[in-house]
């Protein structure tokens, strides 16, 4: 999994084409925000290309990964094919042998001045392949859809529980069928899951901003496009937690940060 | 929910209003939903094959549900090979479910929706294949199971509740309740307890009311014969009506009443519904007279969309004469019946019963109808709203 493989990277991409455009919004945008936002600032954020910074770094796992659960799919015929003489595990905790995290959400807690952001671009995909959810963990926009496809020659069933967003529970029962979703409201957490094949599991994040990750398979991340800011930047483990860490971004410049689980 | 199978058969057409339903213009199909097929799964049609695809990991390869230690949800099964639950449902109801999830009829969500997958032609595939698990085709099918009318009796058996209020609208007041249990026995029995009692005023009307119980009935009906095909189900049945009731306050008759009857249903094209109903009512003492009494009601299931709430307008017509001679009486009984929460399972009817003729020697006021219908066997009162 590459980082900002899903929301972030293609989002915050559409900022660009900005240009003459958008200095003939300023004025306007400017006097909106005067009259209506109260504390809101002036959104520089959304408008401004030419003061963009980013955000790197990574993530590990300094404690030991504990044993993973041994995946029995031998009662469902198609899976075990697809696995065959393989030894599969369900192991939430995904670091390699130098403790880099993968699966480990990232993202901008505080410090937006504005909440104007273009609207998202292009959908987000959650696959269920060889009856494993790819990828493990997806980030994207409120309003952004999410594409959900069964890639097996198999049954499944994607069964959504949200806290803050209507939850459902949909069947797919053969290759190349597709359901469209988007999640009205910023939620981390929200729990997929195969009835059918009961290893099979996936988190939704959805948020109401740009500026998020997932960290690749090395503990990698960027967040693009910020304009400078302090920042509190959160990351977030489904098993080990959140670690939060305050980051300042000048100008066209970038900053590294890093989280250790 | 009704859904239309077969074709009329010899129905006795005659006795439909012509016009009755004239003014209801609402499309009572239900409004399935329908997702752009984009795979491969439209190509399949046949039922079995869409079964085992998209059914049998959860509800197996037999029908009867596989092991809960092998998927990832602790709601039970439910075993499609036995007959009184499988029978009892009309498929529109299945393919609701099928199609929309569990939540659609208050069920558990663990039931994925398949709608977007699969098509109402597919689902109805799968459903005629589902059909088979249950091997007894003694068990007359849910689509016979028609609205139920206020006063006359359906044909099919049922395990429900009922509790109607008689209200005269004109002469002396009068508030009579009648509870009534139903439950079936075997493939084609039913039995029924009728508990009547209210409040009567004392004629002519001075306000001084009395309560009391009513003639208290006990019921048997039998399943003669049923088709899904030609849509129709044939029962006969009879109740004993006991002189329970004070006959000088109003509340009984004051001799007890045997009752053989036959009842007949039938399906009729565009989700409309007819049932039939002879009686001979035979006085078990000597003051009464040997009565005969015909019921018909015709009415149609309107469906609002995505699976929702079911509207019966119905309208009955009841006619009753001495055996001996004399005028008949006739009413009409112009109704509607909806059902109430989400499952389906609790429902309610409103009418009024309006005599068309008073000259006879049974005066009969004006009365508000109104019953609220629980069946049961779909789970509690509360459930499912």
């Amino acid at each position: 999994m590459n980082s900002n493989s899903n929301g972030a990277g293609r989002v915050v991409g559409t900022t660009q084409p900005y240009g003459a455009g958008a200095l003939l919004l300023v004025p306007m945008v400017a006097v909106l925000a005067s009259v209506g936002a109260g504390d809101t600032a002036f959104p520089t954020d959304s408008l401004s290309v030419n003061r963009r910074a980013s955000i790197h770094g990574s993530v590990t796992f300094a404690g030991s990964v504990p044993d993973a659960d041994v995946i029995d799919m031998s009662m469902h015929r198609f899976c075990a094919a697809a696995h065959a003489g393989q030894r599969v595990t369900s192991q939430p905790i995904s670091a390699d042998a130098n403790g880099r995290l993968a699966n480990v959400l990232i993202y901008v807690k505080e410090g937006l001045i504005s909440r104007i952001f273009p609207d998202p671009v292009g959908e987000v995909v959650l696959d269920q392949r060889n009856c494993r959810y790819a990828p493990h963990v997806v980030a994207l926009r409120t309003g952004q859809t999410l594409v959900i496809r069964n890639s097996d020659r198999t049954l499944h069933n994607v069964h959504v529980t949200a806290a803050n967003n209507r939850g459902f529970n949909i069947g797919q029962p053969l290759p190349g069928i597709e359901s469209k979703r988007t999640f009205a409201n910023p939620e981390i957490g929200i729990e997929v899951a195969c009835d059918v094949h009961r290893w099979m599991s996936a988190v939704i994040a959805v948020f109401d901003h740009p500026f998020f990750a997932v960290t690749s398979e090395n503990g990698e991340f960027t967040l693009e496009d910020l304009p400078p800011g302090d920042y509190v930047i959160e990351a977030w483990h489904e098993t080990l937690g959140t670690k939060t860490e305050t980051v300042t971004v000048g100008a066209a410049g970038s900053a590294e940060v890093s989280f250790v689980f | 929910m009704t859904r239309l199978r077969g074709t009329l058969g010899s129905v006795a057409l005659p006795l439909v209003l012509p016009g009755v339903l004239l003014g209801l213009v609402v499309n009572g199909v239900p409004d399935y939903h329908r997702s752009p097929l984009v795979h491969a799964a439209r190509f399949l049609q046949d039922g079995k094959e869409l079964y085992e695809i998209a059914c049998a990991d959860c509800h197996g390869i037999d029908g009867r549900g596989v092991d809960l230690n092998t998927v990832g949800f602790d709601v039970p099964v439910p075993d499609f090979t036995e007959c009184s639950f499988s029978s009892r449902e009309p498929d529109a109801d299945w393919i609701a479910v099928a199609s929309a999830g569990g939540p659609v009829r208050a069920f558990d969500e663990a039931m994925p929706s398949f709608g977007e997958a699969l098509s109402v032609e597919q689902l109805q595939s799968i459903m005629d294949y589902i059909r088979g698990f249950c091997d007894n085709n003694r068990w007359p099918r849910g689509e016979l199971n028609l609205p139920r009318p206020l006063i006359t009796e359906k044909a099919y058996p049922e395990d429900e509740a009922v509790t109607t209020v008689f209200v005269d609208l004109d002469g002396a007041g009068s508030i009579i309740n009648e509870v009534v249990y139903e439950r079936r026995f075997g493939t084609r029995t039913q039995i029924e307890l009728k508990l009547p009692f209210g409040f009567r005023e004392t004629a002519p009307a001075n306000g001084e009311w009395n309560a009391g119980i009513c003639d208290v009935t006990a019921g048997l009906k039998h399943v003669l014969h049923s088709s899904l095909e030609r849509g129709s189900i044939l029962s006969v049945g009879g109740e004993i009506k006991f002189p329970t009731g004070n006959e000088g306050n109003g509340f009984g008759k004051g001799t007890g009443v045997i009752e053989p009857f036959v009842t007949f249903g039938q399906i009729l094209p565009g989700d409309a519904f007819l049932h039939l109903q002879g009686i001979i009512e035979f006085p078990t003492g000597t003051s009464g007279e040997t009565e005969v009494v015909w019921r018909a009601a015709l009415g149609r299931t309107l469906t609002q969309a995505h699976f929702g709430r079911t509207w019966s307008p119905m309208i009955e017509i009841l006619g009753q004469k001495a055996l001996g001679g004399g005028s008949a009486d006739w009413d009409l009984v112009p109704q509607f019946q909806v059902t109430l929460n989400t499952r389906q399972h609790v429902m309610a009817n409103f009418g009024v019963r309006i005599p068309v003729n008073g000259s006879s020697q049974r005066p009969r006021p004006t009365q508000l109808l109104v019953y609220v219908l629980w069946d049961w066997f779909d789970g509690g009162f509360f459930d499912g709203w």
